[in-house]
């Protein structure tokens, strides 16, 4: 099956309302959820068993398409393709210890995905390939067999730079020398630098600051993604992290990204307003945690996704096990449409202390 | 207690070598102060239910209700209840009675205990050495080291009554310690009866550690329990008695984040199809307006783990997943053969129909422990325990019991255990009467 979200790839990422957004959106999740329905069991049972009947289904807003857990993709295989054509398998660990999620790709669905990232990436950094300072050490994508979703976010990052530069060695030190190195070959054009929240923080922010000691990355622009849990435990918030980011780099643009490898097509990069932007293809709805209703703009709640992109996997409506708040609707100023928001963490991991644990350390 | 025995080589002794990796969390001791302990209660003589004993119980139970925290917790409330005098003495009626039936037998204290308590019910180490204590031993109780609030603050409470209390100090210690072999085995080594709470995983990793050849063991595996219902008698039952079964199921469900080997997983409704759909969502209903009743919130983590669970019980299986209830999430089970025994806990009440209570049966296995009942007569339950046999089945008691504690566990009688039996035959009675 085409991917709806070609229909879109002509358009700028950012440019319908609100409004506009989701009258096209509307009948492509209709059509994703008929389309996995009839060629995914698992999601059809779930339909079926939880939505009260895949032939029921009354979808006439959005917050009524049917959602699964993301959790659901750790211990199911979700496919609506024949495994024949299955191009990719994005895996995915999320915490130590859990099950990875597996999300099979089709071709076109790969092809959309690749398609549709290069755009709201290139919204953000420009058309150009710019050089590219990652902060971690080259190993973690060495084995592309087995790489990690740290791993995995580098390499579809790494493809927007030019000769990305691993500016950590492998016991996690800053190589200061190689990256001034690096930096005197970029010979003054602006460098791309992409990390995960608290590595930038600990590895660059921190390890600069403790020797006293600035980079010149005027001008460059900074991109990080992963959560703010440590950071919030050092008690330092966004604007405090990008306040030092500057005063150690110079670098006056910083980023967040937001994203799942369980949902292609759901890429989020902040608008100048430092918000998360829903782009074209997406919509975020934030739901009571413990009722599912959906919740006004300003109130925290689980996040939900959702996406015009997936054909070959029922992903295209998701529940996170993030909490977070919508800040904005087409949000002035930014020349952007969509809704903007806020992940403000995770939901804790039920801690239910079965009766075996006494003696026997669980991972 | 009277005088420090000579030290023995640390090979007879081997809780001298560990004593110091053992944190005493009450009654407050150090490591030299454990070691004397260990050493001391090898030459304990106490009696079953000493008076001393049973005053220290009721003062216990009094503290527990007086503190702040407890008093809010339901199953502390619960144990402070069974710990009160009038209670206990019913226990000592009955060790009473049971003594009664033999009478060339002496009850002797087992010595010494050690309780490997579980650490998914809080209160249930408090049972556990309490019964101990009654019986006339001494205690070493291991508690897990990741300990709640609750656990924490009972042992503040015993510690409390410790200080005004030298018999509890003398003959008792509260400890906790990591994953470390070497410590269960020199305690082990100490004491007379080893109790293993804690489901499969910890008797498979406990029970290999030697015994001194003359203690004895139990140990508590994994269990599994369910609930059974009438389901036309609940349908034709009016609204208040409704109400009051949600209400005791409430306590069942909820009471330990449903992760207590006696927590309900299923509901078993029995009685024609038709009707046990409508009674099953009435039900729910039901159970609903009584977790709003209580002001009961489900916390954000527990929503999300239970709501995870049925969709991945939907992926795979023939169920229904109502969602509508706030307080918990219902699987309608359609496909009986697809009933497992997994837990899920936080929650989750798997709903499946049975026209007859004997078509539980092939659903029954060892590792089950309670039924809880609810419009079933008597009669039917007897015959159904008998039915299910040695298959399993250790408790069926009326719904809103399914967490209270009883000296008969998972089929043993919890004071045989903690005591001795000697039998004492033949003898000149003349001469001892003759005594003043």
């Amino acid at each position: 099956m085409t991917s709806p979200a070609r229909e879109l790839l002509d358009l700028p990422p950012f440019g319908l309302s609100q409004a506009e957004k989701r009258a096209r959106l509307l009948p492509m999740l209709r059509t994703l959820t008929t389309h996995h329905a009839e060629r995914c069991a698992p999601y059809r049972h779930v339909l079926d068993g939880v939505f009260g009947g895949a032939d029921r289904l009354r979808i006439e807003r959005i917050e009524d398409v049917p959602f699964l857990p993301v959790t659901l993709f750790k211990t199911h295989t979700l496919a609506s393709v024949p495994d024949a054509e299955v191009v990719k398998v994005l895996t995915s660990s999320g915490t130590t210890g859990q099950q990875p999620s597996r999300i099979v790709l089709d071709a076109e669905t790969a092809s959309v995905q690749a398609a549709v990232l290069v755009k709201v990436a290139q919204h953000f950094l420009g058309r150009e390939r710019l050089p590219m300072v990652i902060l971690d050490h080259a190993g973690v994508v060495r084995d592309r067999r087995s790489y990690s979703a740290r791993g995995a976010g580098i390499l579809g990052m790494a493809q927007f730079g030019h000769r990305p530069f691993y500016a950590l060695r492998d016991d996690m030190s800053l190589d200061e020398e190689g990256l001034r190195a690096y930096l005197t070959w970029a010979a003054g054009r602006p460098v791309l630098i992409f990390g995960f929240t608290f590595m930038i923080w600990q590895y660059l922010v921190q390890a600069l600051e403790r020797g006293g000691r600035r980079l010149d990355l005027a001008g460059g622009v900074l991109v990080h993604s992963g959560g703010w849990k440590k950071l919030q435990e050092a008690a330092v918030d966004p604007g405090t992290f990008r306040d030092r980011v500057a005063a150690v780099t110079g670098i006056e643009r910083v980023i967040n990204f937001y994203g799942m490898v369980e949902q292609v097509g759901g890429v989020y990069f902040e608008n100048p307003k430092h918000h998360l932007q829903a782009p074209i293809y997406s919509e975020i709805i934030v739901r009571d945690p413990v009722t599912l209703a959906p919740l006004p703009d300003g109130e925290a709640g689980l996040v939900q996704v959702l996406s015009c992109l997936p054909t070959s996997y029922p992903g295209h409506s998701l529940l996170t096990e993030d909490l977070g708040v919508i800040r904005g609707v087409d949000p002035e100023g930014t020349g952007m449409g969509g809704r903007s928001f806020e992940i403000l963490g995770r939901v804790p991991k039920a801690e239910l202390r079965g009766c075996s644990d006494t003696f026997v350390a669980h991972a | 207690m009277s005088g420090t025995p000579p030290p023995a080589p640390h090979e007879l002794r081997p809780w001298h070598t560990v004593a110091d990796r053992i944190r005493v969390l009450a009654p407050a001791d150090d490591a030299a102060g454990l070691r004397a302990f260990l050493d001391a209660t090898l030459e304990l003589r106490a009696e079953p239910f000493a008076r001393v004993r049973l005053d220290t119980l009721g003062r216990l139970s009094a503290a527990v209700l007086a503190d702040p925290l407890l008093r809010r917790d339901p199953a502390s409330v619960a144990l402070a209840y069974w710990l009160r005098p009038a209670q206990l003495a019913r226990l000592a009626e009955e060790h009473a009675r049971r003594a009664a039936t033999e009478p060339d037998v002496l009850r002797v204290p087992a010595g010494r205990v050690l309780h490997l308590a579980p650490s998914n019910v809080d209160t249930l180490f408090v049972y556990s050495w309490a019964l101990a204590f009654l019986c006339g031993n001494a205690s070493v109780v291991r508690l897990s080291q990741e300990s709640g609030a609750v656990v924490e603050a009972l042992l503040r409470v015993l510690d409390a009554v410790a200080s005004r209390d030298e018999e509890l100090r003398a003959t008792n210690r509260f400890v906790t310690y990591g994953h470390d072999d070497a410590i269960t085995a020199a305690l082990s080594a100490w004491c007379a009866h080893r109790v293993i709470w804690g489901g499969d995983e910890t008797v498979a990793a406990i029970r290999p550690l030697p015994l001194p050849s003359h203690a004895s063991e139990r140990v508590f595996g994994s269990k599994y329990s369910f609930a059974v219902i009438d389901a036309e008698r609940y349908a034709g039952a009016p609204g208040d008695e409704r109400t009051r079964v949600a209400s005791a199921f409430f306590n069942d469900l909820f009471w330990f984040d449903q992760m207590a080997c006696s927590s309900p997983q299923v509901v078993f409704w029995i009685g024609p199809p038709d009707v046990s759909g409508g009674a099953a969502a009435d039900f729910e209903a039901t159970l609903q307006r009584e977790v709003e009743r209580r002001g009961f919130e489900p916390t954000v983590s527990s929503a999300v783990h239970r709501r995870s669970y049925a969709f991945g019980l939907a992926a795979t299986t023939d169920v229904r997943v109502v969602l509508e209830h706030p307080g918990f999430v219902g699987v309608h089970v359609r496909d009986r053969m697809a009933l497992d025994k997994e837990v899920c806990g936080g929650g989750l009440v798997r709903h499946v129909a049975a026209a007859r209570l004997s078509e539980v049966l092939p659903f029954v296995d060892e590792g089950d422990q309670t039924v809880t009942h609810w419009g079933i007569d008597a009669e039917s339950l007897r015959g159904f325990a008998a039915l299910a046999g040695g298959r399993g089945l250790d408790r069926i008691v009326p719904i809103g019991e399914a967490l209270a504690f009883d000296v008969v566990w998972d089929g043993f009688h919890l004071m045989d255990d903690m005591l001795r039996r000697v039998r004492v035959r033949g003898g000149d009675r003349g001469r001892a009467a003759a005594r003043p």
